[in-house]
């Protein structure tokens, strides 16, 4: 037990002595839940609009007054010709021309819209919002009910995501670098030859990794409840348990890692390269499963923090009871015991 | 001329690894060929269930327009809101629309009848997305004059005319590989021979600081050359997507952007100790870059907080500057300021490698 | 009774034999040591002993215990220090030796008796980041870290490399305390003297067991490869008046803490100059100083002619460094390694080449010219290093501890490749811990606690401290150190 624990003090002493990445290790949440929450969106907003109008009558005025108090578009400058639009959007001085043909008022219909469609999914929204407010959709006969996120904000969708990437960056790749450094340097060499268990040295190495994760999971629950108002909405005990489980994946994967790789620079390219690229791309954090063709989803359907963020979800986001999560939960329990079984039988007691 | 010798070095060093190389060849490639079809944030194959407290006529023309929409995937009817509540929570379905009893009845007699909406919107996008199209597909269908009125715009696209939207996110991905490759790269190399000792060698040798930091840029401006090149013909090739501007342009941006970024790894592997630490800043760094970049989400839409880090973000006027020359066709003039802003950052950064690099303490 | 039987062990990596048919036993209690050159298998029989690696072929069996099937009964009797033991940088002197200690199930108190000897002389330090130490004090924590357990079966995988012939002596007096108790211990080491201190050794080459008998005997048996004939220098007999290197009332603080404290001499040119010094004495980052790698605090001092102040880049323009560390690209073959260094130096390409022909041909290194020099036996890549840093035939070549870890044999070509340079009219300005190496030099300083205590050629040296050789000279002087008790 003394043994266990001054094992785990000189563990964490390395990961306290490394400032800088320390630094980074708490930063990092932090900055990202901040960009997430109120930088990066895909909100419409300020679209540099431009009017084009041979006259200005009475209607159309109402209708550019009601686009330019609109926060999605700024009107930037009115033209008489679509021409003159057209270069103007070509020479990347606007994103959309709105044309109102020159009887707009009497018969109510002749709108042209020039838009750059660089980005198709934009040019898109653009086109909804503008047609919404010009023809001032009635909202009558329509009751419209956002569940669960009625602001719509985006943070609802990337705190459970960002969770799930931080937390297998923290475990998996630092995990199996120090592991990996040891075995560079020769101290594991020592290590083995010493009364020590085997076991007990990856144990050991492992819980400052889990207690960090944990530090950093409650930092994001707290700045997600706190700062970005996002509502833990289901029960906090099931948050914890499931996150831990995944920690503990996580860890799992490092200690494989660590199995593969010889020296750092590999350990650290493996991790970053083929662990994280997988589950930025492939987890739904940032792109939807299922919009993904057939085969992709096959492959995402392995990838463990899919189903971590998935259930991460469901649990904090709609508040539903473990058992809608039941099939997650299980998969990733599955996946902690193959990879620690396969990672721990594959560990080496003697070099090579 | 001393810089021949250590460029050899260099390239000797990395052809030796036995990862690097594999590294170099196969990441172009596989992001390439597997990431544009990951990347379409199309909102698509949205599971709508629909509760039906009517079974009118009416009410059953609109079910059928919706199992007849392509956007939507039709899961089923459920007796009750509850029940469809329930399908979402399990993810079973993203949609529910509730059509209230008397719905017919009161649309004969101009009443107005709410129709109810409820989307899962944790994903904001696709919930507003979903939730939009859906009624529109309701209003039209109680009030076709409002399909009159639709049917009265037109929509001119410039550009992208298919609406693909893979052609929008290639540039991107160029600017993902090259940031990877020409980023990552050079943050482990330094510190990589800190740590090997051979660092000590160098420094007690007359070479200048300039010519030992050059030595080690330009291999990663050839890596980056050679992924450019690469991604272009993937593009083409797999895609059938080439840029709609010059290509000379393309490539000027590329190595602006490779100036940057291996500059950049230099400056972090200059100020780090060991390969671990070199790694996490760079990380933290590039995360950020990236994010607020526009690769990914328009720029304009973000508070001007963070809408004024652009100024001093490469990234972004890579971006800005590939996405006009590749997709709008654009030539030197539209893209002159962004060339000037990344060669100015790039530069500079340039100085602060060499700067940053001690011979003597 | 005997507590390790080796049996017909063989082991090979790929197409390399490291062990062919290697048979030994070792009684209880007795001190064996294991020695033969660079590369002759001892690190691969250390291993396959401490149930690191499996044999091929054979068995070898611990205390009783067999090193494939009962490798837990092993590990928990064993104490082993490998070669390139490292200890962990970021933690200090205090917590490696806690942690090492907790990990044996035991604590420095109650092993602080069985490591005073050297534990003590770096005791002060103990706050200290073990990556903040010198080599040699380095290998003495690392050596306190090996010892404050006590097994039954003690392996040392040449533990005295870098330390200086002080520490080396009190290192064996621990030893030998050790053996009263029973404590087996099997040890190798390239230091004829340490030797000589075990009971019987085994000399192992080439994978085989060349000999196993008392120490004297082997070394007589082997003198080729122990005991070469000494070197003669012919001296010239017209030394040049001309300093090379001058250096005036140097000093460099970390802190409080003055690592090289007022320092003067002068070196002439062609002269080898022997700077020695206990570890820690100051010496590495006296050397530092001279080539430009570090500024000084107060003083001055010329090299080659150069302020190294203000003018260190000219500086290393002249002058050759050869680092503790092995410091040539392992993943560069041979000749790309001299091309590099000579093209640094601005050298033409056809003369490089032409030059690198010739040398490998002096060295009988043709065959060995587009070799990896990683998969180079240590000896060779000493011997390659110093080659690449006088190639641009500097005034001045700095050689900090070059010849630590090889082999007599090899160390004596090493210095006929010194020797080689002195005569062409290089400076050699080296430091050492092999006190035969310190009489091979025109002239010698020791350092000790960052201070000058003693400047002249060996005999004079000898004459004035009344001693017989310079072994005693060094620790007479070095013996009266403050820094290590205070």
């Amino acid at each position: 037990m003394k043994q266990f624990l001054s094992f785990i003090i000189k563990e964490a002493r390395h990961i306290v002595r490394d400032k800088r990445t320390m630094l980074i290790l708490f930063v990092m949440p932090v900055v990202l839940m901040l960009l997430f929450g109120f930088a990066i969106t895909t909100d419409v907003k300020n679209v540099r609009t431009i009017v084009v109008t041979s006259q200005m009558d009475h209607l159309t005025q109402q209708v550019v007054e009601r686009l330019s108090t609109s926060e999605y578009f700024i009107i930037t400058k009115s033209v008489s010709t679509p021409q003159e639009a057209e270069r103007l959007i070509r020479h990347q001085k606007a994103d959309l021309a709105i044309v109102f043909a020159a009887d707009f008022a009497s018969k109510r219909s002749g709108l042209q819209f020039i838009v750059d469609g660089a980005d198709p999914n934009m040019a898109q929204q653009w086109i909804n919002y503008a047609t919404g407010v010009i023809t001032q959709a009635s909202v009558g006969t329509v009751n419209t009910k956002m569940l669960y996120n009625p602001q719509m904000k985006s943070a609802y969708n990337f705190v459970p995501a960002i969770m799930g990437m931080l937390l297998m960056l923290i475990c998996a790749m630092m995990t199996s670098i120090s592991i990996v450094r040891e075995k560079e340097k020769g101290t594991m060499e020592v290590l083995l030859v010493s009364p020590a268990r085997p076991l007990m040295v990856i144990i050991a190495k492992a819980v400052p990794y889990l207690v960090l994760a944990f530090l950093i999971l409650i930092t994001i629950l707290l700045m997600a409840r706190y700062v970005l108002d996002v509502p833990l909405a289901g029960a906090i005990g099931w948050i914890i348990f499931v996150s831990i489980i995944y920690i503990l994946l996580a860890l799992s994967l490092g200690l494989l890692i660590s199995n593969i790789a010889k020296t750092q620079l590999v350990a650290l390219l493996l991790s970053a390269m083929v662990l994280l690229m997988p589950v930025v791309m492939l987890s739904g954090m940032l792109f939807p499963i299922e919009s993904m063709p057939t085969i992709l989803q096959w492959v995402a359907a392995i990838i463990p923090p899919r189903y971590f963020i998935s259930a991460m979800r469901k649990l904090m986001i709609m508040g539903v009871g473990i058992r809608e999560v039941a099939q997650e939960v299980i998969i990733l329990i599955a996946m902690t015991a193959f990879f620690l079984t396969v990672a721990l039988a594959k560990f080496n007691k003697r070099l090579e | 001329m001393t810089l021949k010798y250590l460029i050899q070095k260099e390239f000797l060093q990395i052809r030796r690894n036995a990862f690097l190389p594999r590294l170099i060849i196969a990441f172009p490639i596989v992001i390439m060929c597997v990431i544009p079809w990951v990347m379409s944030m199309e909102v698509k194959n949205i599971k709508v269930d629909i509760v039906d407290n009517d079974r009118s006529t009416l009410s059953q023309q609109l079910v059928h327009r919706i199992e007849a929409s392509t956007y939507f995937i039709f899961n089923g009817q459920k007796p009750t809101y509850q029940s469809a509540l329930k399908e979402i929570e399990e993810g079973k379905a993203d949609i529910v629309l509730v059509i209230p009893p008397n719905y017919g009845k009161n649309e004969m007699l101009g009443k107005d009848s709410q129709v109810l909406i409820a989307a899962n919107a944790v994903n904001g996008t696709k919930g507003s997305m979903g939730a939009a199209y859906l009624s529109q597909i309701v209003t039209s269908h109680v009030q076709p004059s409002m399909e009159a009125i639709r049917s009265g715009v037109s929509t001119l696209l410039l550009y992208n005319k298919h609406q693909n939207y893979k052609l929008f996110m290639i540039p991107a991905l160029f600017a993902i590989v090259m940031m990877l490759m020409t980023g990552f790269l050079p943050t482990l190399n330094i510190v990589g021979e800190k740590e090997a000792g051979t660092i000590e060698q160098i420094n007690v040798t007359p070479v200048s600081k300039w010519s030992f930091i050059l030595a080690k840029l330009i291999p990663y401006w050839m890596i980056a050359l050679f992924v450019i090149t690469v991604s272009l013909l993937l593009a083409w090739i797999v895609y059938g997507i080439t840029s709609a501007g010059s290509i000379g342009l393309i490539y000027l941006l590329a190595m602006l952007l490779a100036l940057f970024f291996s500059s950049f790894g230099l400056i972090v592997s200059n100020y780090s100790d060991t390969m671990q630490q070199a790694i996490f800043v760079m990380w933290f760094f590039v995360v950020c870059i990236m994010l607020l970049s526009g690769l990914f989400t328009p720029t304009r839409s973000m508070p001007s907080w963070a809408y004024l880090t652009t100024y001093i973000n490469p990234m972004h006027y890579f971006i800005d500057a590939i996405r006009t020359v590749f997709i709008r066709g654009g030539g030197f003039y539209d893209i002159a300021h962004q060339v000037f802003a990344l060669l100015g950052i790039g530069l500079f950064m340039g100085g602060w490698a060499v700067q940053s690099y001690k011979k003597n303490n | 009774m005997n507590v390790i039987e080796v049996r017909n062990i063989s082991k090979s990596y790929g197409k390399v034999k490291a062990l062919d048919d290697v048979s030994f036993s070792v009684g209880k209690g007795e001190i064996f040591g294991l020695i033969g050159p660079d590369g002759a298998g001892k690190t691969s029989m250390y291993r396959i002993l401490c149930t690191l690696l499996l044999p091929d072929n054979g068995i070898a069996k611990v205390d009783g215990f067999d090193t494939v099937k009962q490798m837990n009964e092993i590990r928990r009797r064993v104490g082993y220090m490998p070669g390139r033991f490292s200890l962990y940088q970021d933690l200090t002197v205090q917590e490696n030796l806690e942690f090492f200690a907790t990990l044996f199930g035991t604590t420095i108190e109650e092993g602080y008796d069985s490591i005073k000897a050297i534990y003590s002389q770096i005791e002060r330090f103990r706050d200290r980041k073990a990556g903040a130490l010198s080599g040699g004090m380095k290998q003495k924590l690392a050596l306190s870290c090996a010892l404050v357990h006590q097994p039954s079966v003690l392996f040392l995988d040449e533990p005295t490399t870098g330390v200086d012939p002080v520490s080396r002596k009190e290192l064996w007096e621990m030893l030998l305390m050790l053996k009263e108790r029973d404590i087996t211990i099997v040890a190798s080491t390239p230091y004829l003297d340490e030797v000589r201190c075990c009971e019987r050794v085994a000399f192992l080459h080439r994978g085989k067991i060349q000999g196993i008998d008392t120490p004297e005997r082997i070394l007589h048996q082997f003198a080729d490869i122990f005991n070469p004939p000494g070197l003669s220098h012919a001296k010239e007999t017209e030394a040049k008046e001309e300093n090379v290197i001058e250096v005036s009332h140097l000093v460099k603080a970390f802190g409080n803490f003055h690592a090289v404290d007022d320092i003067s001499f002068n070196v002439k040119r062609g002269e080898i100059f022997g700077f020695l010094g206990a570890n820690g004495a100051g010496k590495t980052t006296a050397m530092h100083m001279l080539t430009g790698l570090n500024q000084p605090t107060s003083g001055t001092g010329r090299v080659a002619g150069y302020d190294i102040r203000t003018e260190y880049e000219q500086i290393k323009r002249h002058i050759g460094y050869m680092s503790q560390k092995f410091s040539l690209y392992e993943d560069l073959t041979v000749a790309e390694n001299i091309r590099l260094f000579a093209g640094i130096y601005g050298m033409k390409d056809a003369e490089i080449s032409r030059k690198t022909d010739e040398l490998l041909e002096r060295m009988q290194f043709t065959e060995h010219k587009n070799t990896l020099v990683a998969s180079l036996p240590l000896g060779w890549k000493q011997k390659l290093a110093f080659s690449v840093s006088i190639f641009h035939e500097p005034s001045v070549v700095f050689l900090d501890e070059p010849t630590g870890g090889v082999d007599p044999a090899t160390r004596r070509q090493f210095w006929e490749l010194i020797y080689e340079a002195a005569g062409r009219g290089i400076t050699v300005f080296v430091t050492t811990h092999y006190m035969d190496e310190a009489e091979y030099c025109d002239r010698i300083s020791i350092m000790v606690d960052g201070k000058i205590s003693a400047i002249g050629t060996p005999d004079e040296l000898k004459q004035q401290f009344h001693q017989p050789d310079m072994d005693h000279v060094f620790t007479y002087l070095a013996r009266q150190a403050t820094r290590k008790s205070d």
